[in-house]
């Protein structure tokens, strides 16, 4: 599907790779190995404490399930506005990729729900080690879905007949981003829920 | 590979990714594979990643040195807990 060659009008490095595909691979290897870092910790701390995550009990199994599908989804619908926008459908695409902006916002409104849920209870990233990593890693999570809806608002909004032979690298460059995203939660949903 | 082919191609790794993600949450509710739960459930989590990086991020097709970029911090990842590793071996 996606071709070797530059679309017309995009600059590309000496390996014949676009420079902004380039650029977004070398971003995403730095965001690798930072959700790395953070995900070892977990593990090293999960390791060491034989009771986690402690008496305040676990996370809601179903929640996050739903969440991951939802996810899962908007992964499926960012690629399905690719195929549309390189078979010239632009108001196809457009649709395709508003709804990726909306799954993405239906997953951080279900991570609100579970925030709320745990304030309410009094359960801080304070309360013990297993809510500290808890609160960093879904934030942080939480902070790149936004960052990825943002992206994908702003490629819907260039999504014009005229234009689009200029922009349409960016949906490329949104939907790495945004598969990046969910490849974090991919880990981030069984280590925190499941085991 | 023709746009069509490409979509139903795409349903159908979505449709993947969210059995394994189910497969995941039944083994670890029922407790089936008891001991070895970890080892399963991270090994289906790296087999949805891998799909999604080879089909989705199109590694499958695009050019090896986005491949290269992509395998690096794995390699370095790897280098660092053999480092971290090691320490258990090598205390003085």
């Amino acid at each position: 599907m996606s071709s070797l060659a530059a679309p017309a009008g995009v600059l590309t490095t000496s390996s014949g790779v676009p420079n902004g595909k380039l650029g977004m691979w070398l971003f995403l290897a730095s965001e690798v190995m930072f959700f790395t870092a953070l995900i070892s910790v977990y593990v090293i701390l999960r390791m060491g404490h034989p009771a986690w995550p402690g008496p305040e009990g676990h996370l809601n199994v179903v929640m996050g399930t739903i969440n991951t599908i939802v996810l899962i989804g908007s992964s499926v619908t960012i690629v399905l506005a690719l195929a549309a926008s390189e078979q010239g459908r632009l108001s196809s695409a457009r649709g395709w990729l508003l709804l990726t902006a909306l799954l993405g916002a239906v997953f951080l409104a279900i991570k609100a729900f579970e925030y709320h849920a745990k304030l309410t209870h009094h359960i801080l990233p304070s309360t013990n080690v297993f809510w500290s990593s808890y609160y960093t890693l879904t934030g942080f999570h939480a902070l790149h879905v936004i960052g990825g809806i943002g992206f994908n608002l702003y490629v819907a909004s260039r999504m014009q007949v005229r234009v689009w032979e200029l922009f349409k690298q960016r949906l490329e460059l949104a939907g790495l981003y945004w598969h990046f995203v969910d490849i974090v939660w991919i880990f981030l949903f069984p280590l925190l829920y499941l085991l | 590979m023709s746009n069509t082919v490409s979509a139903r191609l795409y349903l159908i790794i979505g449709a993947w990714l969210a059995g394994l993600m189910l497969l995941s949450v039944v083994l670890t509710e029922r407790h089936v594979a008891g001991k070895v739960i970890v080892q399963i459930v991270v090994g289906l989590s790296t087999i949805k990643a891998f799909l999604v990086a080879r089909y989705y991020m199109h590694l499958k097709s695009d050019q090896r040195i986005l491949l290269v970029i992509a395998v690096v911090p794995f390699i370095l990842i790897a280098l660092a807990f053999g480092v971290v590793a090691s320490s258990f071996f090598i205390r003085l």
